[in-house]
């Protein structure tokens, strides 16, 4: 067990013990190996939590499910949650957005060297992150490690740009034609929590039920655009894809582009997404 | 042993794509799924278990039941006679079909698939209709990959039981077997010449999971282990959509164009998946499996419980596809043990 997981346990079970909070949402050993996002209730399961390059997810997303309180007429849970610093900002985004209420968490950040469950290259939003600090929380886990800065890097993305229209057209269709729609990318985003999504609607406009390309096109450009300024990076909807479809370059087209009009990066602060809300004085900067 | 060359059996495959709609593994973008061939140069021979089962050539994942064509508009409440012309075509396609490299879990999952839009009254007269087109030559694994577990659920990496023709490598080649009369029929063009000897059988290896009956499940449809499993599900759909057996779909029309006082509709039914969150929301909004571990349940009751009841077959053949592409490791022979554990 890693210092940091034994740190977690301890943590977990004072805050159990003493009643701080009612469940504790952090990772659990696979018993096909790695990590899978764990919750816990008693103090003495605490010995179930574990920390180490496995723990990929962002389970921030498991928040929304916390927002109700279990039987009607009593107070929502009290939640601890196990951040990383890119999971960290998804809470930022949540409370400026007014879905969840900071006195109801207990934020256990942990310091972060980038993701490696040992069985090969570390994931490239790890690759690309140069955060080793979570943005908020109640308890800080591990010394924020000495990494040299690393440079922005939107490469792969303007491969992808400089393209002829066409060609980039054509690209993306041959990704999109891929996609089953089986809405995993929005299921796992903390920043998509419509009760209904407009994708899904009985009655949408826009797009039918039919598992097709002008569908799955439509679904995916407009997932994008719904988080642009709100999109915190943490890359969640591209690992979990399972036809592979990168993502992620659709929603750091839309990072760069928001930060290049706005200076705003989604979750540094707790602030809300300027693309929807802020009229300069000589209007949209759009 | 019926045996043919790879030159023969690509000689066949090519003959066969001319006269028929083939289907086989491919590579797509580094991806192993089954999809439409023209040349036996696109299909892949060796290969694992391909991403997505191949239920998409029988239940597409959207089809067309009906174009309806509407002439004319009556306006609401006129007592005018309804002077709308209303026509409604079906489309099928009649080209046979023929799914080359189909592994043996695939083809049981048809079987499974049957023992509801076949073998009840009605039976689902689109799935027939496919069922009917289509000849499935199966290509045996050589061996269980990550996740499988056909071996607990009545299946085999060999099993020849739902297929029109099994092959299987052997001697730089394959042994042929027809299992079917479709499948002799289909064999028909294919050289192959008589060896003595059986191919190797394939290596069934994989630890048997335990199985509990209908009933035991019965029993812990109010344990607690349905959150345990239930609580990090995200409600998306692969498991679902990856699933051989899976059938669930809905329905809707959508209109095409609306031009010249002629309103062009379609008819069409779509996948649809229990694991969503709006699954079981009814008109008005209320949602009657409102909580991930109740969708969760009901995924695994369907499995083991009530489709082994209601309709005689499991709901599960243990291609293990769900098991590797869960992003949360949501893993159905861990639900299987722990159920008959309990």
């Amino acid at each position: 067990m890693s210092e940091i997981g034994k740190e977690i346990q301890h943590k977990a079970r004072e805050l159990l013990e003493a009643g701080q909070v009612d469940c504790v949402i952090g990772y659990e050993a696979s018993p096909r190996g790695g990590a899978r996002p764990a919750f816990v209730y008693e103090p003495d399961d605490t010995d179930r939590l574990i920390w180490n390059g496995a723990c990929v997810h962002n389970l921030v997303i498991y928040l929304h499910d916390k927002k109700k309180p279990r039987k009607r007429g009593e107070e929502p849970p009290r939640v601890g949650i196990v951040v990383k610093p890119c999971d960290s900002r998804a809470i930022n985004v949540l409370l400026a957005e007014k879905q969840i209420e900071r006195e109801r968490i207990y934020v256990i950040g942990v310091a972060c060297d980038g993701m490696e469950d040992g069985t090969g290259e570390p994931p490239a939003r790890c690759a690309r992150c140069g955060d080793r600090m979570p943005v908020v929380y109640d308890v800080l886990l591990g010394e924020p490690p000495e990494v040299a800065p690393v440079e922005e890097d939107y490469a792969d993305l303007a491969r992808v740009e400089d393209l002829p229209p066409a060609e980039r057209l054509a690209f993306w269709l041959r990704e999109f034609d891929r996609c089953i729609r089986c809405y995993a990318c929005r299921q796992v985003c903390p920043g998509c929590y419509c009760t209904t999504c407009m994708f899904e609607r009985d009655d949408g406009l826009w797009v039918d039920m039919g598992i097709e390309l002008p569908q799955k096109h439509v679904f995916h450009l407009g997932r994008a655009l719904h988080l642009a300024g709100r999109c915190v990076e943490c890359d969640e909807c591209e690992r979990v894809c399972p036809m592979e479809l990168p993502l992620s370059l659709l929603n750091r087209r839309l990072v760069r582009e928001v930060e290049a009009l706005y200076d705003h990066r989604a979750g540094r602060e707790e602030t809300l997404t300027p693309l929807l809300f802020e009229l300069g004085e000589e209007g949209s900067p759009l | 042993m019926k045996f043919t060359t790879p030159d023969d059996l690509r000689a066949w495959l090519d003959r066969l794509a001319q006269e028929m709609d083939l289907v086989a593994p491919r590579d797509v973008d580094g991806h192993v799924l089954y999809r439409p061939v023209t040349s036996s140069d696109e299909i892949l021979f060796d290969y694992e278990r391909p991403e997505l089962s191949a239920k998409d050539y029988l239940l597409p994942a959207t089809e067309i039941l009906l174009r309806i064509e509407k002439q004319g508009h009556r306006p609401i409440g006129a007592d005018a006679p309804m002077g709308n012309e209303v026509t409604q075509e079906e489309v099928l396609p009649e080209r046979k079909q023929v799914i080359f490299g189909l592994r043996p879990c695939d083809a049981h999952g048809f079987a499974a698939i049957d023992a509801l839009f076949l073998e009840q009254d009605p039976s689902d007269r689109y799935y027939r209709h496919h069922r009917e087109r289509t000849v499935l030559v199966g290509l045996a694994c050589p061996q269980m990959w990550e996740g499988c577990f056909c071996t607990s659920v009545g299946g085999a990496p060999d099993d020849a039981a739902h297929l029109d023709v099994l092959l299987r490598a052997a001697d730089e080649g394959y042994a042929v077997e027809a299992v079917t009369e479709k499948g002799t029929t289909l064999l028909k063009g294919l050289k192959t010449e008589e060896r003595k000897g059986d191919p190797p059988p394939s290596a069934a290896d994989a630890e048997l999971v335990e199985m509990a009956d209908p009933a035991r499940w019965r029993q812990l449809f109010e344990d607690e282990l349905w959150v345990r499993h239930g609580e990090r599900c995200l409600s998306c759909r692969i498991c679902t959509y990856v699933c051989p057996a899976c059938r669930c779909f809905d329905v809707t029309d959508r209109v095409v164009s609306e031009q010249g006082g002629v309103t062009r509709i379609e008819r069409i039914r779509a996948w649809d998946a229990c694991t969503s969150t709006n699954y079981r929301r009814a008109a008005g909004g209320h949602n009657s499996r409102p909580t991930k571990p109740g969708r969760i349940r009901n995924r695994f009751f369907c499995k083991f419980c009530y489709y082994p009841e209601d309709f005689g077959a499991l709901g599960c053949v243990g291609c293990g596809r769900c098991i590797v592409s869960c992003p949360v490791d949501i893993d159905i022979t861990e639900v299987m043990r722990d159920v008959a554990a309990r």
